[in-house]
């Protein structure tokens, strides 16, 4: 079994323990590495309380991209109403799917915070840090490195204000794990800082 | 003397006569159906849609250089404008400044970098997106109202029944007038002011990390309110019926909950800063 089978497997056999995965996985760092990872993700999804589903504004915005798209509309056009992602955000469009997979970890991070409390007190807080995506602070900045001095200004504020609001409700939540206001601040902090990371990449916004 | 003054005419003169011809204006006239989509692109100028009298686009650009051209493509009942910078375009001589007509049905988006974006009497969705760009939407009905900057001001006004959602990083935001089933706003360090109702049984959620919330609100709003500092402070000028139940401790100066009003058609309003102030003000009669 190599790589693309074992993948496809994944999705027939729920626990991934057939023998040909498990002599696959024996031998391939980066398929045991990719079953880890959806194993916690399925441990830490099940986790979920129906009191935090998702919010209103994320139904809200996939009905608003869906009428947009005319799914939701039969008499519109089928093409999106923005040019296609992939022209819009260029090289660059690895960053969407990276930024949501800081959202993804810090949301993890997050649930992982209220689970039990002796495990929050045990276990030290570590930084939630935005090299998990690989996004990083240094990558915004060589994007926005051409803009206009101001614009170029702007970004840079911008980004010392949005680290200095995830530092400061990354304090609170160390200092009270079960601060669940400041959990949601850390959320929403790091929901801002991927929004000025989206709007740096954005291609037709040069 | 004179002839200095002279000399100083003929070159403000030269400037102005070198504007002029370099700035040049385009018209183009689209025919669209019921509910058309309308996107405009324009990385430096501003950007203004206003409702048309028919079924007809109508797109009005100033070009500031001849660095720059208009875009434009119509595919069915979708018409997409796009600045294209030619070498050598900066953010002068990039810049086109649109007034766009549309059916007061179509849905639009637009972006700019750096110039305002503004829209009114429609009531298709709207989306407005750029980092610097001021925004300003008024008179806007039953739509989906979305709106993203970094540092611009972004003033909603008039909105009846909307989706409304607003993120920016450090602008300030202005609500007068805005209702519907969802409000919400995200900044992480401007203020957030909100003078209005909360009508339409709807959910309000405005959320500032560092920034100030002030609502003003007249005394006969029915609305479940609960508000929230992490580490700055609340006041209430309106008195509240507590409630019974809260999802987070009331600390006093912190936070506080309650109803006011008809309960059967009260909106829920979530306040929440981290840093910041939160004010729910009574509003006078001459606001």
């Amino acid at each position: 079994m190599n790589c693309v089978e074992l993948q496809r497997s994944l999705a027939e056999v729920e626990d991934g323990s057939s023998m040909e995965q498990h002599a696959h996985l024996r031998t391939c760092p980066a398929c045991s590495a990719l079953v880890r990872d959806l194993n916690l993700i399925a441990a830490t999804a099940s986790q979920l309380q129906a009191a935090e589903e998702p919010s209103p504004r994320l139904w809200n915005s996939i009905e608003f991209a869906l009428r947009q798209e005319g799914l939701i509309r039969p008499q519109r056009a089928a093409r999106p109403l923005v040019s296609s992602f992939g022209a819009r955000w260029g090289a660059a469009r690895w960053l969407v799917p990276a930024a949501a997979m800081l959202l993804l970890a810090v949301g993890i991070y997050v649930r992982h915070q209220s689970l039990p409390n002796q495990l929050a007190r045990q276990t030290p807080v570590a930084v939630p840090s935005a090299n998990i995506a690989g996004l990083n602070d240094d990558d915004l900045m060589q994007e926005v490195a051409d803009n206009a001095p101001a614009m170029k200004t702007q970004y840079e504020e911008n980004l010392r204000r949005v680290n200095e609001s995830i530092r400061d409700a990354q304090g609170v939540v160390d200092e009270s794990p079960n601060d669940e206001e400041a959990r949601r601040s850390l959320m929403d902090a790091y929901q801002q800082k991927s929004m000025l990371f989206e709007m740096a990449m954005d291609r037709s916004l040069p | 003397m004179v002839s200095k003054r002279a000399a100083k005419l003929v070159g403000i003169g030269l400037i102005v006569a070198g504007t002029l011809v370099a700035e040049s204006r385009k018209e183009y006239h689209f025919a669209v159906g019921p509910r058309a989509g309308v996107s405009v692109m324009n990385p430096y100028g501003s950007i203004s849609v206003k409702p048309s009298l028919n079924n007809t686009v109508v797109v009005n650009a100033i070009l500031h250089s001849d660095k720059v051209e208009v875009d434009n493509s119509q595919t069915g009942n979708r018409v997409d404008i796009q600045s294209h910078l030619l070498a050598g375009a900066d953010a002068d001589s990039g810049r086109v400044d649109y007034e766009v007509l549309v059916p007061a049905d179509a849905s639009i988006t637009l972006h700019s970098n750096t110039g305002s974006l503004r829209a009114e009497k429609l009531h298709g969705d709207v989306s407005l997106e750029g980092p610097g760009a001021a925004v300003d939407v008024r008179d806007i009905s039953d739509a989906h109202v979305h709106v993203k900057t970094m540092n611009g001001a972004v003033n909603l006004d008039n909105i009846q029944n909307g989706h409304v959602e607003v993120d920016s990083l450090s602008g300030e935001v202005t609500l007068r007038g805005v209702n519907g089933p969802l409000v919400q706003v995200v900044s992480t360090s401007g203020g957030i002011h909100y003078i209005g109702d909360f009508g339409n049984s709807g959910e309000y959620r405005l959320t500032s990390h560092s920034g100030d919330i002030e609502a003003t609100i007249p005394e006969w709003t029915s609305a479940d309110v609960s508000a929230r500092s992490v580490r700055g402070e609340v006041h209430d000028d309106i008195p509240l019926q507590p409630k019974n139940h809260t999802w987070f401790p009331v600390d006093k100066g912190r936070a506080f909950a309650g109803t006011m009003g008809r309960v059967a058609v009260s909106s829920t309003v979530v306040l929440r800063t981290f840093s910041g102030k939160i004010h729910l003000r009574k509003r006078s009669e001459k606001q």
